[in-house]
């Protein structure tokens, strides 16, 4: 259990909540804003955060939506992995979601939550950070956007007391030829060994990761190298292996050696699947 | 029950506290700071043999034993079976052909839903009670009664429809805490639920096992000899693990005919969560080590791997390694449930290994026995109560753990009355109070030890219900029978009396009484069990066998070497099946077990010994959504002594998966997959290591 007292907000304004976190942070009661909720329990259960209040952002009207504006798709940050997926608005971003926990937790974690993790995995993120998505922040400031690329790298990096309202992804993104493939140490549920996702844009192969290193990543050298037409693909995917922004990791899902030999074949897929297309 | 000057694995409790909430009590716990000075850690059973290896206990030669074991003291060996059959020089004199395998199975959780957990009220007068989740309430009221000086009569233990167990709520755990607890705050009720990862490593866990064994054989297939090496991991204190050992010792061979046998099975203190029972016990593991050495024994000799356990298997007139007299009552018939297994998997008609592609479909089998290691006392008793309407209330102490043993006896016995089942009650709850003793409710036992007592309960009754309506009906006892809520004469149906008139006593016409209430009581021990020679091992540790012949189908992709599980299939010698629903869903719930231990459970550990794996995030359970196709026959050669022929059917469908995976997947990849867990990147390991 959480043996701890904390207290619960749940403001039905994007400005209630932003004043709520200032007001709670200046009673020193330590605030964190609360989406499908699934980690901040995970981690006060064993004591690990003592959060004095959480702030839930379900009730906003914006970090609920799934729609269109204009050409670009409107995701709100509180749209649970299991909605985001059935509704299907982005094919890539669905199958991503689907890898990520057993049904009843995704219809808990919500597409914000996922990305904003402590967990190394952030899969959800993959699709995002190949298409060049746009994320709306709330905070003290007030509202701004940005490039997913400017608030993520590895992790997520907001201000204090900034959060994510919506995600936005221009329209022709969505139906582009994809690859994603999920390995884990065994079975269908569980954390990866390696997530492996692409997007082929303009006849090159765009493509991220999760698992292979301890946060998830898309690499502008290692698509140079697998796209590097002139050289046969096992080469294509040493020099990508190369280009790894990290080491390879092991721990209880698998040895980074298996990893690696695993990714290897992943990257091959990939390249294979969406060089035909 | 609390570490006193050292901590001998990760999970052991160091202190307990007392709150009105759980929160209070959780905050508390938080606050107690624990300065530990690291000590060498031992980490396997084969490190823990090591000359110059640390002792987990330094005083083992003043421990109590309760039970026939034989540790050695000065060194980590908390119990040593030795098995000495037959002539070993001869044995291998006549083996042409000779393999040896090495064996690892990893400690594992019993991962039942529910976690375990349990309550104590210690009364002013003295009067104990406990509830607990538990297979043992009987060993429960005794170790209270003995620990803490109250007589048996007044600790009373309750157990409620149980549910998962698989041996791991057989171990007295948490019922003790909750007294200690209990008594410290004046007798109040205290409650004790085990979060999950202390019901994964503090709580008693599944037993490991590193095994070696050599096996002769001559040209034309037949097994000459075997010598086995079986190295159980005990953890840091002997529960059930020491005899879990003779376990292995005793049915070492498998149900194979094997003239020459010498096995020393030990169990072995580690710094690891102390084992004790699980499904099985003891043999999923000697039958992972057994099952792999008889593939590979197959493959040398060149016979196809069914042809060769159908020409080993043992049979009547052979002798147990424990050197008991076998006939078809007491071992069944393996032969018949091969070639039964070869049918429903069309073995003859399509080849072991097909490749398409990336893709290998190969089928893996095993057969596999058991008999039980109980203790020679082991028994029960049932009471059978007579309502005013005829209706009766069955009372007696198995426990309901899903295994339908509670319907079981409620059949049994309704047959023996004649009656229609629903006139029968039994509660899903035990009470030491009021409920006859059984010893536990484990062993795949109660319907042998409960089902006999009721059987006897039954003839109890049937016997006075003939005497008091011989009086009414004028004819001797031998011409009635009880059936249909009667008594009746047997040659003419027609005339009798109806249960319900004298089950309280009888009133005729006069308005006298004739007799009393009804009440049938049996009870049943087995008989003839003996204590085993401690050189030879010679002896009867249990009544009967049940047999059995398992295949699995993989489909295994040779990219990554992960791997589908497309047909798993059981025939088993079930002696009789009375409930068949149950008796299959019984054995396909430990077959998806036994899949899910040989392909994933295990516990990992870091350098120091803690496990990194306690929570379902990491530690694997097979999914709904990965259960292959389960097929289950049955075979039916009667056990004379049993009710109505049946043989213990609980853990038999766990037993022989992790070798027929293993074997299998060593099939489909050409690799000898010898350690447990199976997941791709241990077949990977095993592939690239050997090439």
């Amino acid at each position: 259990m959480i043996p701890f007292d904390f207290e619960y907000y749940k403001p039905s304004s994007v400005r209630e909540a932003v004043l709520w976190f200032q007001q709670l942070q200046v009673q020193r009661k330590n605030p964190m804003y609360f989406s499908g909720g699934t980690e901040i329990i995970t981690w006060a259960r064993r004591n690990s955060i003592q959060p004095g209040a959480v702030i839930d952002l379900k009730a906003i009207p914006e970090c609920g939506v799934i729609g269109f504006h204009q050409d670009r798709l409107i995701l709100g940050s509180c749209v649970s992995l299991s909605v985001l997926s059935s509704a299907n608005p982005f094919p890539l971003l669905s199958v991503t979601a689907l890898g990520v926990a057993d049904q009843t937790a995704r219809n808990q974690i919500t597409l914000g939550g996922n990305i904003c993790g402590k967990i190394h995995f952030r899969e959800t993120v993959l699709p995002l950070l190949m298409s060049d998505s746009r994320v709306i922040l709330a905070g003290e400031k007030g509202a701004r956007e940005v490039s997913i690329h400017e608030v993520f790298l590895h992790q997520i990096k907001l201000e204090k007391g900034e959060f994510i309202v919506q995600i936005l992804i221009e329209r022709e993104y969505l139906s582009l030829p994809f690859f994603h493939v999920k390995k884990r140490q065994i079975g269908n549920v569980g954390y990866p060994l390696v997530t492996m996702a692409a997007l082929k844009k303009d006849e090159r192969t765009r493509t991220a990761y999760s698992g292979v290193c301890v946060f998830p990543f898309r690499s502008i050298e290692i698509d140079q190298a697998l796209n590097d037409a002139t050289i046969p693909l096992t080469n294509r995917i040493e020099q990508a292996i190369g280009k790894l922004p990290a080491p390879v990791v092991t721990n209880e899902e698998g040895s980074a050696a298996y990893r690696e030999y695993v990714l290897k074949q992943t990257m091959a897929e990939a390249v294979i699947t969406l060089e035909g297309r | 029950m609390l570490a006193i000057d050292k901590v001998r694995y990760f999970g052991e409790p160091i202190a307990l506290v007392v709150a009105e909430k759980e929160y209070i009590a959780e905050m508390a716990a938080l606050r107690i700071k624990a300065d530990y000075e690291p000590l060498p850690v031992v980490h396997s059973p084969s490190e823990a043999l090591r000359k110059d290896s640390p002792l987990i206990h330094e005083h083992l030669a003043k421990y109590k034993k309760h039970e026939q074991v034989y540790p050695e003291p000065g060194t980590n060996i908390a119990n040593r079976t030795r098995i000495r059959k037959g002539n070993m020089e001869e044995g291998w004199n006549k083996s042409e052909i000779t393999v040896e395998v090495q064996v690892t199975m990893p400690q594992s959780d019993h991962a039942a839903i529910e976690t375990r957990c349990s309550t104590a009220e210690i009364m002013p007068s003295g009067k104990t009670i406990i509830h607990s989740t538990s297979q043992s309430p009987y060993i429960i009221r005794m170790a209270i009664s003995q620990s803490f000086h109250i007589p048996l009569h007044q600790v009373i233990v309750h157990t409620p429809l149980v549910g998962g167990s698989f041996g791991g709520k057989s171990a007295i755990y948490t019922e003790l805490l909750a007294f200690i607890a209990s008594s410290a705050v004046g007798g109040r009720a205290v409650r004790l639920v085990l979060p999950r990862e202390q019901d994964m490593v503090s709580a008693p866990v599944h037993i490991g096992l590193d095994a070696r064994i050599k096996l002769g054989c001559t040209r034309e297939g037949k097994i000459a000899a075997t010598e086995i090496l079986h190295l159980f991991d005990g953890g840091a204190y002997s529960d059930r693990g020491a005899v879990m050992s003779r376990a292995g010792a005793t049915d070492c061979t498998g149900p194979y005919r094997i003239d020459n046998v010498q096995c020393d099975s030990l169990c072995v203190y580690t710094n690891h969560p102390y084992s004790t029972s699980f499904r099985g016990f003891g043999h999923p593991e000697l039958t992972f080590a057994m099952e792999r050495a008889i593939d590979l024994m197959a493959a040398r000799v060149g016979m196809d791997p069914l042809e060769f356990r159908f020409h080993n298997a043992i049979g009547p007139g052979d002798t147990s390694p424990t050197q008991t007299d076998l006939n078809k009552s007491n071992l069944g018939d393996l032969p018949m449930c091969i070639a039964k297994l070869k049918e429903i998997i069309y073995w003859d008609s399509r080849p072991q290994v097909q490749t398409s592609g990336h893709l290998v479909k190969a089928t893996g089998v095993s057969c596999f026995w058991k008999n039980s290691n109980t203790p020679l006392n082991a028994g029960a008793g049932a009471v059978v109560i007579f309502n005013s309407d005829g209706s009766v209330n069955l009372l007696c102490g198995a426990v309901e753990i899903g295994q339908g043993t509670r319907t079981a006896l409620t059949q049994i016995l309704a047959e023996r009355l004649g009656m229609e089942e629903r006139r029968i009650h039994i509660s899903t709850d035990v009470d030491t109070e009021t409920d006859p003793w059984l010893w536990k409710t484990v062993a795949s036992r109660s319907t042998l030890l409960s089902g006999n007592a009721v059987l006897k309960a039954a003839d109890d009754a049937i016997e006075q219900l003939k005497n008091m309506a011989s009086i009414i009906l004028e004819r001797t006892p031998d011409e009635l029978a009880v059936g249909g809520g009667r008594v009746f004469v047997i040659e003419h149906p027609g005339i009798g009396i109806e249960i319900a008139q004298i089950v309280d006593g009888y009133k005729d016409s006069t308005g006298n009484m004739i007799g009393g209430q009804v009440i049938g009581r049996g009870s049943y021990t087995m008989p003839d069990l003996t204590l085993l020679d401690p050189e030879t091992g010679k002896g009867k540790t249990g009544p009967e066998w049940t047999v059995g012949a398992q295949a699995v189908e993989v489909e295994v992709n040779k990219r990554d070497y992960s791997y589908r599980i497309v047909k798993a299939a059981t025939v088993m010698d079930a002696g009789k099946v009375i409930n068949p629903e149950m008796a299959r869903s019984q054995i396909t719930g430990a077959m998806s077990m036994g899949l899910g231990l040989a392909s994933r459970e295990a516990f990992l550990f870091d350098p120091n010994g803690a496990v990194l794996d306690l929570q379902f995030r990491t530690y694997k359970l097979m999914r709904y959504g990965e259960q292959p196709e389960y097929s289950v026959e049955f075979v039916e050669t009667p056990h004379l002594e049993a009710p109505y022929g049946l043989r213990g059917i609980g853990e038999h469908g766990l037993i022989g998966m992790p070798a027929a995976l293993a074997n299998g997947l060593s099939a489909a990849t050409g690799a000898s997959l010898n350690r447990l867990p199976l997941t791709p990147e241990s077949i990977w390991r095993t592939v690239h290591d050997s090439v």
